[in-house]
């Protein structure tokens, strides 16, 4: 199977309300701006908060942003369980994994049928199942804002520019959270804050 | 007769700036470049975005937009405003259209002075709709030419080609949408368009509005058809995408997948060439046979129905082509679901395999005819499904009516967020039809079950098709009770306002009066209750299920995503108090917030998703919550 070169498939994967759309967002508002082509699309249901999120997006490519799962090279999990059961979909490759470790406790059982896997277990086969992982530290992260709103995909965009196959310079970052997330400046200052720690919490496992 | 028409049309020539759009952004340029003027919706995911544009195009004066009651009413207004010379465009789900199918229809017959597209957005897989049906037979079906664009580019240069086409033969149009097509990104090649766009037109009658031989339009129309068919312009929707070498094999497939088919092409090293149909119909049969006749063998891959297979083997049918096909069947492509790059493995697999060797297209058996719960036998990994959001207002209005029938009661629920309240563990409502059908079943199953049914509606959903059944209830006297679920909003599809909504600021408008429009109906037996006194409302549910006859509860609270939109000052989170707390259960599992969860034995409140209703409290026993 031949593929071009330049292409870098990225899947992300997490819930609603977690501002994935808005990560694939800045990661293609990154490309526009340093002249590459890029296309991205998302997959969710309704308005409710909660449900699955996923948005898969191609750097270097115009026509598909939708690739098949054994030809992602990079997965970014927002959630463990909506991580795994991606990962658990390809077969015969393994991408390189960059994860927010954060578990979702599920209290909703939509038919009574479900059984929840235990967190352990999740993180065993994760690591089983990835060529490279790194972790995003959600917990020490988080320490450094007050209130409840943690703006992880902007902590997770800032380390993405510690990978040099993205080719996101921090300069280009930080106009790019300027240009998308700066119109209310409450949150503007806190996001402004994700993008500067984000970098420092993500580490290779 | 010369259409008056005061807007400049650029027709997408000029572009001066590059952006990234999702399709449905691209949309609303498009619409803008085509000096589209007047506009009308009706919401529905996935056509959202699109509709929230628009909207606030509006508010800022740039031109016509409303959220019209339902899809008929959309579809009404945006027919006048093309009657009278105007572009217009009418933006709907895939469903939407059904409702507005008895205008549809008979606008096809009358045909339009201005311009004017339906903008229909299919949702396979059903993300978020009741069915998936597939637009493209509305084409054949309603006489209307039907597109189909691949790419955010290709929609925003396709839609002023539409309105020229549009406005050269008459006719009315289709856009046909995917959610695939709707919510994919790309950088897109445009003209900025500031000016305000005038709606201003002039209707001129006409004898062929009003004779009564309506077939003698059926006729004109079928002759349109056939002239647009061969318009050059129109023939730029197919195109043939050849490889370097010659070859023998052709796949055939539709604009809304046709980048999904070239990357899996792609992939699978297909060695063949690719023919996008990008305009549905009306199909140019000279031009399509005389390119299917260049190959020996031809594969149909199409998300959805087979539709263009079957179109396309009548024609080689007709012109007795001698070619070998590949549908459907043979591929093994699925009717159901969206067509992503993994779902298609198996229909490349054979499109690459040698075509005379038969062991290659044996059918698959259908492993198992139930709904797969489960996504791996591997380890359990459950589907993470959409419930009612932490907060919600319908849940309190669950937790009184359960409280209120037990296991009695029948009770049809409708299509709007409370269609969540029937999965476990709030469990309230037996089935979702279509809008207002739970109304109107309601009616019949009290007859036939002879016994008083209790029929759950939204605000939104009960304008839109529960007030003719509301009427029925009251006419016959039907034996129900229907509990108006009020957030003041169509929450379901993104936040849109309801006639109803107050919390929702609109240039020139109304808010409709629900409690007014109900007794207007007729309805004798109404109360309007606050949805977060549960206890309360118990006994107020069953005072309204005990009266004989048509009797209506509306529920009020406030929709809490829109609530926390519009909040000046931070969230405060409730926590429980563990001295206490008695663990019985009633918030974890009757209430079922998904923000209460049980951690090392301890019933807690997560305080980062916690967003302070203030519900939960009010069922708590021991008044444990604060
Ligand atoms: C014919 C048709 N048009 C549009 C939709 C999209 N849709 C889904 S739910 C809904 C309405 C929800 O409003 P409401 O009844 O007020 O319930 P809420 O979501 O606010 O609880 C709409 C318009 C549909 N499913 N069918
Ligand atoms: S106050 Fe109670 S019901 Fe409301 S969001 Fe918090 S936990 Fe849920
Ligand atoms: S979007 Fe609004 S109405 Fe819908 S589930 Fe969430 S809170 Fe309830």
């Amino acid at each position: 199977m031949k593929k071009n070169k330049e292409t870098l498939n990225i899947a992300f994967l997490g819930l609603g309300g977690q501002g994935i759309i808005t990560l694939a967002k800045m990661i293609a508002e990154s490309a526009l701006d340093t002249g590459k082509k890029v296309c991205y699309n998302e997959i969710h249901g309704l308005s409710q908060r909660g449900g699955s999120v996923q948005s898969f997006l191609r750097l270097n490519e115009e026509s598909s942003p939708l690739f098949a799962s054994s030809d992602v090279d990079l997965v970014i999990g927002l959630e463990k369980m909506e991580t795994l059961r991606y990962l658990y979909g390809i077969k015969g490759h393994k991408p390189k994994v960059i994860l927010l470790d954060y578990f979702e406790i599920r209290n909703t059982n939509y038919f009574g049928l479900e059984v929840f896997p235990e967190e352990e277990e999740i993180d065993k086969e994760i690591r089983e199942r990835a060529e490279e992982l790194y972790i995003f530290d959600s917990e020490n992260f988080k320490k450094q804002f007050k209130g409840n709103f943690i703006p992880y995909n902007v902590g997770i965009f800032s380390a993405l520019t510690t990978f040099e196959e993205l080719g996101i310079t921090e300069e280009t970052g930080e106009k790019i959270v300027k240009k998308l997330l700066g119109k209310n400046i409450l949150l503007s200052q806190v996001n402004k804050k994700a993008f500067k720690e984000g970098k420092k919490w993500i580490k290779k496992i | 007769m010369s259409v008056k028409r005061k807007n400049k049309i650029d027709n997408g020539i000029a572009e001066t700036e590059e952006a990234l759009f999702m399709g449905n952004h691209a949309v609303v340029q498009g619409l803008l470049e085509a000096g589209v003027g007047f506009t009308a919706a009706y919401p529905g995911t996935p056509s959202t975005e699109i509709q929230v544009r628009l909207a606030k195009l509006h508010e800022k004066g740039q031109l016509y937009f409303e959220y019209s009651v339902n899809e008929k009413v959309a579809f009404e207004i945006s027919a006048a405003a093309a009657l009278s010379g105007v572009r217009s465009a009418v933006i709907m789900k895939h469903v939407g259209v059904n409702v507005a199918s008895d205008a549809m229809m008979a606008l096809a017959y009358f045909g339009v002075q201005g311009g004017m597209i339906i903008v229909a957005v299919d949702d396979p897989g059903c993300q978020s709709s009741q069915n998936e049906q597939d637009s493209r037979f509305w084409g054949k079906f309603a006489h209307i030419p039907v597109f189909e664009p691949s790419t955010p580019q290709e929609i925003r240069d396709v839609i002023p080609k539409i309105y020229e086409l549009s406005e050269k033969y008459n006719m009315l149009c289709m856009l046909r949408m995917t959610n695939f097509t709707s919510l994919s990104t790309g950088i897109v090649k445009h003209k900025p368009i500031e000016e305000n766009l005038s709606w201003n037109g002039e209707f001129v009658r006409e004898i062929k509005y009003q004779i009564p031989a309506r077939y003698l339009l059926h006729k004109g129309l079928h002759k349109s058809l056939k002239a647009l068919a061969k318009d050059p312009l129109f023939e730029e929707f197919i195109s043939l995408k050849e490889s370097s070498s010659s070859s023998e094999r052709l796949i055939i497939t539709h604009g809304a997948i046709y980048p999904i088919v070239e990357y899996m092409a792609e992939l699978y090293n297909f060695n063949g060439d690719i023919l996008k149909i990008g305009a549905i119909f009306p199909l140019n049969e000279e031009k399509i046979a005389e390119i299917v006749k260049k190959y020996k063998y031809i594969y149909f891959v199409e998300e959805l129905e087979p539709y263009l297979e079957t179109e396309i083997l009548a024609i080689i049918g007709r012109n007795k082509l001698n070619v070998t096909v590949f549908g459907k069947e043979k591929l093994q492509i699925p009717y159901e679901n969206s067509l992503r790059p993994d779902a298609l493995k198996e229909a490349f697999s054979r499109i690459v395999a040698d075509p005379n060797d038969d062991s290659v297209f044996y059918e698959i058996p259908d492993p198992s005819p139930l709904p797969k719960i489960f996504d791996s036998e591997e380890l359990l990994i459950p589907r993470t499904l959409p419930r009612l959001c932490d907060g919600c207002s319908h849940r309190g209005a669950f937790y009184s009516i359960k409280k209120a029938t037990g296991e009695d009661f029948i009770i049809p629920s409708d299509i709007g967020c409370y269609a969540l309240g029937q999965v476990q563990p709030v469990d309230v409502g037996d089935y979702w039809l279509c809008m207002g059908g739970g109304l109107g079943t309601a009616l019949g199953m009290s007859k036939v079950n002879g016994k008083k049914v209790i029929a759950i509606i939204g605000d939104g959903t009960f304008f839109h098709a529960g007030m003719p059944a509301l009427l029925d209830a009251v006419e016959y006297n039907h034996n129900i009770t229907l509990a108006i679920l009020d957030n003041s909003l169509t929450a379901m599809t993104g936040g849109q306002p309801s006639p109803s909504s107050t919390t929702w600021k609109r240039k020139n408008f109304n808010p409709i009066n629900l409690e007014e429009v109900v007794k207007g109906l007729g309805v004798k037996w109404i109360k309007s209750v606050q949805a977060i006194n549960v206890k309360e409302n118990v006994k107020i549910v069953k005072e309204a299920l005990e009266y004989q006859g048509p009797s209506v509860i509306i529920f009020k609270g406030e929709c809490v995503v829109n609530k926390l939109r519009n909040m000046k000052t931070p969230v405060k989170p409730l926590s429980i108090d563990q001295d206490l707390c008695t663990q019985c259960g009633n918030c974890l599992i009757d209430f079922a917030c998904p923000s209460i969860v049980k951690e090392d034995g301890k019933i807690v409140i997560k305080q980062d998703t916690c967003t302070g209703c203030g519900y939960c409290a009010m069922v708590c026993p021991v008044k444990a919550i604060k």
